[in-house]
């Protein structure tokens, strides 16, 4: 009975902890995982200053879990967008942030696919970054943001796509 | 309960932290400012010349900027001088791909390197001429 019972209780343990659907990246030293954090104001942790609402969207987040770990929310699933957008409107409170915890010796990251409030709750994309933009300008062009975005043409206009004044791409054949 | 218990746990690392316990040292860091993502994920070439203009969508789209270092140091920027606006600022975005000398206050967490910079003391702007090899990354031209 004793020996039914770990087992049945080994086996929700399990399907609990594999309740995730972030995809893996096949990338190096990363993990698929769920954790359950604090969304948090990454400067307002580390020096102490700390604007209302996590400082409006204007600073990186990151997640503080209840072992007291600091993760930096790099990415999230909006192409080539961070993770400021979801996690901003969850300032302070506990989410459940589904996706890559990538330990690389150099730096560690995390990569926010999905997210819920609850463990009841379902997992939403973490894709608001497209959804503020198309707000902002319009979703004809959301889906190829970074090509559109007036103030990266902005930048590309006056640095050229090398980032040097005057330096071109060769003309293609 | 289970719930309960979490916030409290929470609660309990934050005050354990102070807000921000950890130990500031200052430091010259030396090196080439990145896209954080693509630049540790390898998920393409991400230096210089080649990949600035995917280093402009990264921070523009709010992706941390690091400095990249000789060594393969990542330092993770969080205020360039008194620009904290580290998810939106064009300063984050202008500097992408420059080589940089900077000032700073350096906070080390969890595996990351937090670099808080008073003073940009040297930029010589974008000098990794890499597109010659690698065209622009991605798409091409």
């Amino acid at each position: 009975m004793w020996k039914q019972s770990v087992l049945v209780c080994a086996a929700v343990a399990m399907a609990a902890g594999a309740a995730h659907a972030a995809d893996s990246w096949g990338l190096a030293n990363e993990t698929v995982t769920e954790i359950e954090a604090t969304v948090v104001d990454i400067a307002c942790v580390l020096n102490k200053d700390c604007p209302p609402n996590c400082g409006d969207g204007k600073r990186q987040l990151g997640l503080l879990t209840t072992d007291g770990k600091l993760r930096l929310a790099a990415k999230g699933q909006s192409v080539f967008a961070g993770a400021v957008r979801e996690l901003l409107p969850h300032c302070g409170k506990v989410v459940f942030a589904d996706g890559l915890l990538i330990q690389d010796p150099a730096l560690t990251i995390f990569m926010v696919q999905n997210l819920r409030l609850t463990k009841a709750d379902k997992l939403q994309p973490a894709t608001a970054f497209d959804t503020d933009w198309a707000k902002q300008n319009g979703k004809a062009n959301a889906s190829d943001w970074f090509r559109a975005d007036p103030r990266v043409k902005k930048v590309i206009e006056e640095d050229g796509v090398f980032g040097i004044k005057g330096l071109k791409p060769a003309p293609t054949p | 309960m289970m719930r309960r218990m979490f916030k409290i746990c929470t609660l309990a690392a934050l005050v354990a932290y102070g807000g921000g316990a950890a130990q500031a040292e200052r430091v010259r860091v030396t090196g080439e400012v990145v896209d954080t993502w693509c630049a540790l994920t390898g998920i393409m070439f991400a230096a210089g010349t080649a990949h600035h203009q995917c280093a402009v969508w990264c921070a523009a789209g709010g992706i941390p900027v690091s400095i990249k270092t000789s060594d393969g140091a990542y330092y993770v920027v969080l205020r360039i001088e008194d620009d904290d606006s580290s998810a939106t600022s064009d300063t984050f975005v202008k500097i992408q791909s420059h080589e940089v000398s900077v000032d700073g206050e350096l906070h080390e967490r969890d595996g990351v390197k937090y670099l808080f910079v008073s003073k940009v003391a040297d930029d010589k702007g974008v000098v990794n001429l890499t597109h010659s090899d690698f065209g622009i990354v991605p798409f091409g031209n």
